[in-house]
């Protein structure tokens, strides 16, 4: 089926040029908010006041592995 | 207050404009169960474009010709570009049954943009978030339900676990899935359509305010007033250009997402 028609590469993954980089910036900001808000979360919870940084810390590591994992390869 | 307290545009008798530019008053004030349906003149301009973008396709395709004419080779051009460039580019053949709501996204988001510069409207339909929020959850209501009409439940567990990871991992990566997944894509397509807008009819209106300003005060900032003019020409143009690029963007964007939710990632 995708190897017909005047689409490009037939198995390039959705996202190419401008679209990758805005998905590559999406899962960065995402990894921040998704472990951020978490440990916000957790800070709320425990009454401690670091956790937010750790969980900011612990989702940019997350959107760098998942970044390479992705899109590293190529 | 003392002048040397005033800011400067302040004490030049110049007033730079601000937010209220993007307020209106209530022409009809309704308001059903406590919810307001006011309508204001942003809301007036929504019917407008409505009613244009409706119109252009009724009449452009009332009576197909085989050898186009007229507006029928606009429309047919406007949509071809979308054909063509956004869904065999980004979709492939089984993404042309998205065609009319891609077609209609962007037609709609352009003529909703374009107010920004067509004299005597002057304000971009998109400078206030109502109507790129809703575009942007149609988009994702969209891609969600494509999602799983193709895939079945398994949409969730493709979006939300990516494939080839040792399964420790997913208790990192997958709240980060779902946050880019279903809501940063949302909120990053409303709000890049809607800064777009603010930052060009912010733009716009300093240039002519200052204009108008430079251009009656009698002393050489008079001279400094026809660059203003000149410059202000040039910006109608670049957000012209704008206005067609942002709905382009915010167009072939819904268009990845949709070919994401066709087929799982690999």
């Amino acid at each position: 089926m995708s190897d017909s028609g005047p689409s490009g590469p037939p198995r390039e993954p959705p996202g190419r040029g401008s679209e990758m980089v805005w998905s590559i910036l999406g899962t960065l900001v995402a990894g921040v908010l998704a472990w951020g808000g978490i440990g916000w979360l957790l800070d709320r919870w425990l009454g401690t006041r670091y956790l937010v940084a750790v969980g900011i810390l612990v989702g940019m590591a997350g959107a760098f592995y998942l970044i390479i994992k992705r899109y590293g390869s190529g | 207050m003392t002048t040397a307290t005033l800011p400067l545009a302040q004490r030049a008798g110049f007033h730079a404009p601000g937010v209220e530019i993007f307020q209106w008053p209530d022409i009809v004030h309704i308001e059903v169960a406590g919810i307001d349906l006011s309508i204001n003149r942003v809301v007036l301009q929504m019917f407008v474009v409505v009613l244009l973008v409706w119109g252009l396709f009724y009449l452009g395709f009332r009576r197909p010709k085989l050898v186009p004419s007229g507006l029928q080779n606009v429309m047919e051009s406007i949509v071809d570009f979308i054909r063509n460039q956004i869904v065999l580019e980004v979709i492939g053949r089984d993404g042309l049954r998205f065609l009319p709501y891609l077609t209609t996204l962007f037609v709609f988001v352009f003529f909703g943009n374009l107010g920004g510069v067509i004299p005597p409207v002057f304000f971009p339909l998109n400078g206030r978030m109502a109507l790129p929020a809703v575009m942007a959850i149609c988009s994702l209501l969209l891609f969600i339900s494509i999602g799983i009409s193709t895939q079945g439940p398994a949409y969730f567990k493709n979006a939300l676990f990516p494939p080839g990871i040792p399964w420790p991992v997913y208790i990192l990566l997958t709240p980060i899935e779902f946050v880019s997944t279903f809501i940063v894509r949302p909120v990053t397509l409303a709000i890049r359509l809607l800064a777009n807008m603010i930052a060009g009819h912010l733009i716009l209106t300093v240039f002519f305010v200052a204009t108008g300003y430079l251009l009656t005060s009698m002393n050489i900032s008079a001279l400094f007033g026809i660059g203003a003019l000149v410059f202000s020409v040039a910006l109608i143009a670049f957000e012209l250009f704008v206005a067609g690029l942002q709905a382009y963007v915010f167009t072939i964007l819904s268009a990845v997402y949709i070919a994401g939710a066709l087929e799982p990632e690999h």
